[in-house]
């Protein structure tokens, strides 16, 4: 690899490491010098100056048929990134806006003592309890994991539903003042409320659904 | 290495630049420069890979996990020490395998619509 290039390849090469600058930073960062050294590969390898010449006039077209398709792809996977961001947001905040009505409606219910609102008051119980748990858990899994976000959150659901409610009912069914058919109506009350919801957000509710 | 989650068949058809990278990494592995020459070696001339066509047919193969780069160089004695070397993975194996059975299947449709001449043996 020791031959020598010729002081027009040398200027050439330079013109061509300039024109790089068409393509992405990314993309010129990993590949760019790999993109010369094949350049330089090239020209030495060509008999006659006609033959570099054809090479040049062959790089220059590909540069301007590339360079143009590298952005676009560049674009089109921020573009992705964003609109997945935007609909996290979107699910979480909607999430926290849910368990904060219900955990006011609930307090300010307790502390008027609204008969209309502490007839469901096991219901917004469970479904503060389990809408932090589960959806914390679901978020988590989505993200770190392949499996189906339905899916997903289908059995965390299930899970943080029937373990708590399971739980309250066998060691606090002993209190006289404990209402067990109401806990654990409360809980089959926030599964449906919770999953339905993470059904209709993936099938209806999501604004842009990426590719 | 990315792990492929997706089936052969969701890549198809592979671009010509991609199918000829393949087929150039199918027997051995290859730094830039040696599959541009093996393309338009195997072509004729008639394939000639620019280095925006190739590198950015790569860095798409290797997001999906088609081919890897090398960590050493086969022959680092002989070789620029600058250069990437680059071969197929099982995966993409797979796809390149995948993409020839298509177009054997298109080549078959050709013939039997006549717009080939039949082969000796088919």
């Amino acid at each position: 690899m020791s031959r020598s290039v010729s002081k027009d390849t040398r200027w050439f090469l330079s013109i061509y490491s300039i024109l790089l600058i068409a393509y992405p930073r990314e993309f010129r960062q990993e590949y760019g010098s790999q993109m010369v050294l094949l350049l330089l590969d090239c020209q030495r390898d060509a008999p006659t100056a006609p033959a570099r010449t054809r090479i040049w006039l062959r790089t220059l077209i590909d540069l301007v048929r590339t360079a143009p398709r590298e952005h676009l792809e560049k674009i089109r996977k921020e573009n992705t990134f964003m609109s997945n961001l935007r609909n996290d947001l979107l699910a979480i905040g909607g999430c926290v806006l849910i368990i904060l009505a219900a955990l006011l409606l609930l307090n300010y219910g307790r502390s008027h003592q609204v008969s209309s609102i502490l007839f469901f008051g096991y219901v917004l119980d469970a479904i503060a309890f389990t809408g932090i748990l589960g959806n914390l858990i679901v978020f988590l899994l989505i993200k770190l994991t392949r499996f189906r976000p339905l899916r997903i959150a289908f059995w965390t659901f299930l899970i943080v539903t029937l373990v708590p409610a399971l739980a309250i009912t066998l060691f606090a069914g002993r209190d006289p003042h404990f209402n067990a058919p109401n806990v654990l109506i409360g809980y089959v009350v926030s599964f449906f409320f919770w999953y339905g919801l993470h059904w209709l957000w993936s099938n209806k509710l999501r604004p842009s659904e990426t590719v | 290495m990315k792990v492929p989650t997706r089936r052969p068949e969701e890549f198809l058809p592979l671009t010509p630049a991609m199918f000829h990278i393949l087929l150039a990494l199918a027997d051995k592995e290859r730094h830039g420069y040696h599959i541009m020459r093996e393309v338009d070696e195997r072509t004729e001339g008639n394939v000639k890979l620019g280095p925006g066509t190739l590198y950015g047919s790569i860095k798409r193969m290797m997001a999906d996990g088609l081919i890897e780069e090398l960590d050493e160089r086969p022959d680092p004695e002989l070789d620029d020490e600058r250069r990437r070397y680059y071969r197929l993975t099982d995966f993409g194996f797979r796809v390149a395998t995948a993409e020839a059975q298509r177009l054997e299947q298109m080549v078959r449709s050709a013939r039997a619509k006549k717009l080939l001449p039949r082969t000796k043996s088919g």
